[in-house]
């Protein structure tokens, strides 16, 4: 399944102000596979994001997304293809109901409006919360607005999913609740984050990114538990590894 | 804290408007277009009354209390919106009966003319402020938006319309929570002192411009490339043509004929 291969060959970004974000990264990331993308505040992650989605474009290198070069002229089919939930669904819920939200990235493919509320429905069905498909999205609770915010992005049936920060400022159980809706999605998953237990928990392979270069790439499982790499990167290993608190105490 | 959770308010407020538009009534259910060119009409026979006219005018009250009525609207928040415009039209009119010297008396009172072009004024003003809100609560700014393009306005005007009436409360929001911080530091202050206005102001611009930006990002996201679809349109039905009929004959039967003093000589049989 080749086509829905994302690469990324030799990104550079520089900002204007002169701040080197991304500096040389290179990855593959392959059809239903799901990465999670680590690193300390202003280590380049969500640059990373922003080149990935088309919204900046690299000074030097390329994005490739079904072995389709992402360029503005392919931007339409790419965006199509890769949805991104945004770290604060406040940002992305501007319509004045959450169906009208959901509906806001099909009907401007121009798809039929019986289209578009079939898929309205099946999307907002899937993060389980049809019932709020008339309220208004300011009115919702964070795990509520984050749900609406995942439904507004699947409702364009992508292939791809790139999640920022999916599980930040959310309660416990809303958490577990979106950990759980994420883990039974089949789509590629590509999710930065600094909560490492759920990377460790929802993606088989994470990619350490340290001043816009990739310090580590490989499985989950091996990369999380190495302390000294984590400690490099301004990272820890994750709590659920930690020692218990209560029975033994961090030498 | 006053003044942030006034702005707080406010915010909500802002939004009180598009949650009117999702009622159903009959007033809501009648096609955005219809409305629009319904007010349009309303508004342009108001505004072509003179200035000298007051009694005429009465009977045009009759479609805002009509509407208000009909969509159920609650009547205190749409009075509170009102009185924004007050302060404008009282400027403009309150130097009328200075100027308008020439005198006429009622009952035994002499008043000068420019009391009623100013009280001509204020009442326009209800007039024409309250249609247009009623036209907003009744239809909503995305249908509103579908009924502007079906009459042909550029996109470009419509899509700044909408992004601007979305922005508004965006900026709204980051007012009160930068006031909010600003006051939790400033316990002891009323209001914010002078020496800060400069950087908090600086401070909004940014904060707004970033904010707008990623909201903008998401939109191009979704496939968003200039045009605001808001769904299927509804067809014009024949309910739609009767309300624009009706209304259409009652605003012209109220410019052409004075109905108060028609109604009056009819009472009294002076005709």
């Amino acid at each position: 399944m080749s086509h829905h291969m994302t690469e990324v060959k030799d990104l550079h970004y520089v900002y204007p102000d002169g701040h080197k974000a991304v500096n040389g990264i290179s990855f593959k990331i392959h059809h239903g596979e799901s990465v999670g993308i680590i690193g300390a505040n202003g280590a380049g992650k969500s640059t990373l994001l922003m080149l990935l989605m088309g919204v900046l474009f690299p000074c030097q290198g390329e994005v490739l997304v079904g072995e389709v070069l992402v360029t503005k002229k392919t931007l339409p089919g790419i965006r199509q293809r890769m949805g991104m939930v945004f770290q604060d669904p406040d940002d992305q819920l501007f319509m004045t109901t959450v169906y009208d939200d959901v509906a806001f990235g099909p009907r401007n493919y121009n798809l039929e409006e019986k289209e578009v509320e079939k898929r309205v429905l099946q999307a907002l069905e899937m993060v389980g919360i049809l019932h709020l498909k008339d309220r208004a999205p300011f009115k919702l609770s964070g795990g509520e607005k984050r749900a609406a915010a995942i439904a507004s992005v699947l409702s364009l049936q992508p292939d791809i999913l790139v999640m920022d920060e999916p599980t930040s400022a959310l309660d416990p159980k809303s958490r577990r609740r979106l950990m759980k809706l994420l883990d039974s999605f089949e789509h590629t998953k590509i999710i930065t984050s600094h909560d490492l237990d759920m990377v460790y928990e929802l993606c088989d392979r994470s990619i350490v990114i340290k001043d816009g270069e990739i310090a580590a790439d490989g499985p989950t499982s091996k990369i999380l538990v190495d302390a000294d790499l984590m400690d490099a990167c301004g990272l820890e290993i994750p709590l659920a590894l930690q020692n218990c608190p209560v029975c033994g105490r961090k030498k | 804290m006053k003044t942030s959770e006034a702005g707080l308010n406010t915010t909500f407020d802002m939004r009180l408007l598009d949650d009117m538009a999702r009622k159903e009534t009959v007033i809501h259910r009648v096609h955005p277009l219809v409305k629009l060119v319904t007010t349009v009409i309303y508004l342009t026979v108001v505004v072509s009354f003179g200035s000298y006219e007051i009694i005429g005018l009465l009977p045009l009250l009759f479609y805002p209390v009509l509407v208000i009525t009909l969509a159920e609207l609650p009547i205190r928040p749409i009075l509170k919106r009102m009185l924004l415009a007050a302060p404008f039209v009282i400027g403009i009119g309150i130097l009328n009966p200075v100027f308008d010297h020439q005198v006429f008396v009622v009952g035994g009172l002499t008043l000068s003319r420019g009391w009623i072009t100013f009280f001509s004024i204020v009442l326009k003003c209800i007039l024409t402020v309250s249609a247009a809100l009623l036209l907003i609560a009744s239809t909503g700014m995305d249908k509103l938006a579908s009924a502007l393009r079906m009459l042909k306005i550029p996109r470009l005007f419509v899509l700044q319309l909408l992004l601007t009436y979305r922005y508004i409360s965006v900026l709204m929001e980051e007012v009160t929570r930068i006031l909010r911080a600003y006051s939790m530091r400033a316990p002891q202050q009323k209001g914010i002192h002078p020496k800060v206005w400069g950087s908090l102001t600086g401070q909004l611009i940014l904060r707004t411009f970033e904010r707008a930006q990623r909201v903008y990002q998401a939109m191009c996201l979704r496939g968003f490339t200039g045009e605001y679809n808001t769904g299927a349109h509804e067809r014009i039905t024949v309910r739609d043509t009767v309300y624009l009929v009706v209304w259409g004959l009652f605003f012209a039967l109220a410019r052409i004929y004075n109905i108060p003093m028609l109604i009056g000589s009819l009472l009294t049989g002076v005709v």
